[in-house]
């Protein structure tokens, strides 16, 4: 799929709306991947490794459970010259702008990221996320009159190859449409009813896939080390990420600090990585408090 | 918000909800602006009737930084940004955590004041403020809430709509948009001072009548959007990456990287650019 020309073609269309991802071949030259695994190599100390105890993102499913976490590096942007050049070329590489112009429409932008998730064998896998329902307005995906409208994208960089059951990336297609709750069995791979797909790609083939649809990580088997490198797309006007103007005086001025709690809380800025702590407010219709 | 209530917002994509403030909390709202009408500013005329025949009028008069003005004023406005009956009905409408986007603004009139051409609908489809039903869950990025400090009577003119428009998926015919034929789909509702209105803003078709009362019309609307929705405000004054990202992060990157790095908003008025690719795979600023 893919022939990494810089329009994305009628057939790319009709397997991304079907299925919710897309991988299209070699988007990097050898030289270019060479380049960007040298930049990793550089800030190798960087990376980091999540523990298994109490950073898992296996959700205790018996499937995805693993000897250690996965790795992972963010940065890669603010990077001192010449290590960040080949991750800010990735980030507008015509391979990508050709098809998240269609995807989630002009104006596109990152909403945060680029993370590398690597992995030695045996580390383990991620809880399997997203779904059509319940609905997710942060990362909708809506077809109509021609045109495909999709909130949010994950474009996936492979630095490395993914042969058939190496584990890492995993989707199940066609979920990003689904009116029906995802079964706990799919979610933790333990019964996924032979619908999760691990797509095999070779380095320099890059992933594009829904937020919407159903994906995760299966445990990594590869003798070599897993390379992906993620950078989060959201359309125009979605967000996700908080950014650094989420608090209210940050963005409205400090004429809000004599509001009450509740004034307050309808004035931070848009994204859903709130954390715990955000206040929500409810109402029985005679008051407003947060919940 | 009851079944009756859930039943016509998702039929028509707007609600009035009746006797929200009494006397005199609209009383105060309306000291609070009279004693300071010389903020209210009158736009050109017919800036908002643009080619529209049936629109047109004078310029239309608004005030901003209501929820900024001194106190005692700023309380009546600071107390309906959290009103309950907002609050109950929003959280249905948008989700928990909706957010104020913009506002509030007081949107006046006299008699003669020209309309607004109508705006939005479920077609083009856009995102940010579009409308969603699934399994017993309603959902719309965008509600404005509309507070009436004045009644509107039949054919007083104001806010107008086209009940179920944000649902079509058709293009809104010339002569709606201008009102100079609206084949009769356009809906002024009638409403009291104290009743509040919600509509969909963006996903339903909606605009506004020339005011024919020879008493001036007095709304006061709050922009609301879902938690992951950006329409304008602040949110186009912290788009720039420099300041959305920081300084650091995107020091010595192209125009056409940092066309990628402006934050979330909608109406940007053109300063995000857009990047296409050109036939020999270079991504360029589109021109």
């Amino acid at each position: 799929m893919g022939n990494n020309n810089y329009e994305m073609s009628a057939e790319e269309r009709y397997f991304f709306d079907l299925s919710g991802y897309l991988v299209v071949r070699n988007a990097l030259t050898a030289e270019e991947v060479a380049e960007c695994n040298g930049a990793i190599d550089h800030f190798a100390e960087l990376v980091s490794t999540r523990s298994v105890d109490n950073q898992s993102l296996s959700g205790g499913s018996s499937a995805l459970k693993g000897a250690q976490g996965r790795k992972e590096l963010t940065g890669m942007l603010g990077w001192p010259a010449p290590y960040r050049e080949p991750f800010r070329r990735l980030l507008i590489h015509p391979v990508v702008v050709s098809r998240l112009n269609e995807m989630s429409g002009k104006g596109f932008r990152l909403d945060h990221g680029p993370l590398l998730i690597g992995a030695e064998a045996g580390s383990e896998g991620h809880q399997l996320h997203g779904a059509g329902e319940p609905f997710g307005p942060s990362v909708w995906y809506h077809q109509q009159n021609g045109r495909m409208y999709c909130r949010g994208v994950t474009v996936a960089w492979q630095l490395a190859d993914v042969n058939e059951g190496d584990g890492g990336f995993c989707i199940v297609s066609g979920s990003h449409k689904t009116r029906e709750p995802t079964p706990a069995g799919v979610r933790t791979v333990e019964d996924h009813m032979n619908l999760v797909v691990q797509p095999v790609m070779k380095a320099g083939d890059v992933l594009f896939f829904a937020e919407s649809a159903t994906h995760g990580t299966l445990p990594w088997k590869g003798a070599h080390e897993r390379r992906s490198v993620l950078y989060k797309y959201a359309s125009r006007a979605a967000a996700r990420a908080t950014g650094r103007h989420f608090a209210p005086e940050s963005r409205w001025g400090d004429w809000v600090r004599d509001l009450s709690p509740e004034q307050r809380a309808v004035l931070y800025g848009p994204g859903v990585h709130t954390g715990d702590d955000f206040p929500r407010l409810v109402s029985d219709g005679r008051k407003t408090s947060i919940a | 918000m009851d079944t009756r209530e859930r039943y016509f917002w998702d039929l028509t994509g707007y609600v009035v909800v009746r006797n929200v403030l009494n006397p005199d909390q609209i009383a105060a709202a309306n000291e609070a602006i009279d004693l300071h009408r010389d903020r209210i500013r009158i736009a050109d005329d017919n800036l908002g009737a643009r080619d529209s025949h049936a629109l047109r009028g004078t310029g239309r008069p608004t005030m901003h930084d209501l929820l900024q003005l001194e106190r005692p004023y700023c309380e009546p406005f600071r107390r309906m940004l959290v009103h309950p009956a907002v609050v109950l009905r929003l959280n249905v409408m948008c989700g928990t955590g909706f957010r104020l986007d913009h506002g509030p603004l007081l949107i006046s009139g006299v008699k003669g004041t020209e309309g607004l051409t109508m705006h939005g609908a479920g077609e083009p489809h856009r995102p940010h403020v579009a409308y969603n039903h699934q399994n017993g869950q309603s959902y719309c990025g965008g509600v404005t809430v509309s507070w009436q400090l004045a009644d509107v009577n039949p054919g007083d003119g104001g806010f107008v709509c086209v009940p179920g428009s944000h649902k079509t998926g058709y293009s809104m015919p010339s002569g709606v948009r201008t009102c100079d034929d609206d084949m009769g789909t356009v809906v002024q509702p009638a409403m009291r001072a104290g009743d509040v209105l919600f509509f969909m803003d963006g996903a339903q078709t909606h605009g506004t009548r020339p005011w024919q009362s020879e008493r001036p019309r007095r709304s006061v609307l709050y922009k609301y959007a879902s938690r992951s929705s950006v329409r304008g405000g602040p949110a186009r004054e912290l788009a720039p990456p420099e300041i959305y990202w920081g300084e650091d992060l995107v020091d010595g990157m192209t125009p056409e990287q940092r066309a990628v790095m402006f934050g979330p908003c909608s109406n940007h008025g053109g300063e995000v650019p857009f990047l296409a690719v050109d036939d020999n795979g270079v991504v360029r600023i589109e021109r």
